[in-house]
């Protein structure tokens, strides 16, 4: 995780169809709250993800709203009813315009 | 991401300990649900068991939320820790019981901190298409605060759960 809005989505590997799984994420990013300096004495600007948009298949399921108050390289998890097989998306958006997009597919077990 | 099969497994156990009390109570959620709004009739902001609001921000900011509707505790479980050593990194678990059902849904849920820079440091919309409301993250905090997660249904109630974090390391600059 060393690039900026690197990012990676975990499922678990054997799902069923209807179950609720738990999706956890993790972007690389600074989160800069703008409060700090460096140690030169320069002020480092607010830099932080300030948006979350979350779709499986073609419906957004989810909108998180950030500020700088998550913590660096933020991880989130949550729910998720896995009744469908489809891809999983995640874009981040940052407050200097960087837009970061990772997917995973859901797809069940085989039965 | 070691760590990351923590909030599913918390999760279960806090579930099971859930049926658990049900089980042995009423045995059913729903006449569970009843008592506790039996118990509890309209604690309001500023009810007794609900942290004192401790300035102007934090006042707006809860009314931004609510619109002057009450924030009633209960059905939002905080789960954080009671002391933490880094304020830079405070893992946060929010988890609720409220249905996730299209007629009746969770929409949003709030994260206010009350002493932080930002204080409200943070906005979950959702869906029933998630099926329950269990989401974890880690935030920064600055001193010693409560903290209050606030989820509105659809159908317009707001019910919240607190969290008094003790912080050793400021996390916020």
């Amino acid at each position: 995780m060393r690039d900026i809005g690197e990012a990676r989505i975990r499922v678990p590997d054997r799902i069923n169809r209807g179950e609720i799984i738990y999706v956890n994420s993790i972007i690389s990013h600074p989160m800069d709250t703008g409060f700090f300096r460096t140690a030169e004495g320069q002020p480092i600007p607010a830099y932080f993800i300030k948006d979350v948009v979350v779709t499986y298949g073609d419906e957004q399921v989810a909108r998180f709203t950030w500020t700088s108050g998550i913590s660096r390289d933020p991880v989130f998890s949550f729910a998720l009813k896995a009744d469908k097989e489809a891809p999983l998306t995640m874009v981040w958006s940052d407050n200097e315009g960087g837009v970061y997009k990772q997917s995973v597919n859901i797809a069940f077990t085989a039965t | 991401m070691a760590r990351s099969d923590e909030p599913a497994r918390r999760s279960f156990l806090r579930r099971a300990a859930l049926a658990t009390a049900g089980w042995f109570g009423s045995g059913a959620v729903a006449a569970g649900e009843r008592l506790l709004a039996a118990t509890v009739p309209g604690l309001a902001l500023g009810g007794p068991e609900d942290p004192e609001v401790p300035n102007e921000i934090v006042a707006r900011i809860l009314k931004e939320i609510s619109g002057g509707r009450p924030i009633t505790k209960g059905h939002v479980s905080l789960d954080m820790p009671a002391a933490a050593e880094d304020g830079r990194v405070v893992p946060v678990i929010i988890e609720s019981d409220l249905p996730m059902r299209p007629e009746r849904y969770v929409k949003a849920v709030h994260l206010v901190v009350d002493f932080n820079p930002d204080a409200h440091l943070a906005a979950f919309e959702l869906t029933p298409a998630l099926g329950t409301v269990s989401l974890s993250t880690r935030i920064k905090m600055k001193r010693s605060t409560w903290v209050r997660a606030i989820a509105e249904t659809s159908t317009g109630e707001l019910w919240a759960g607190y969290a008094h974090v003790n912080v050793t390391l400021n996390g916020c600059g």
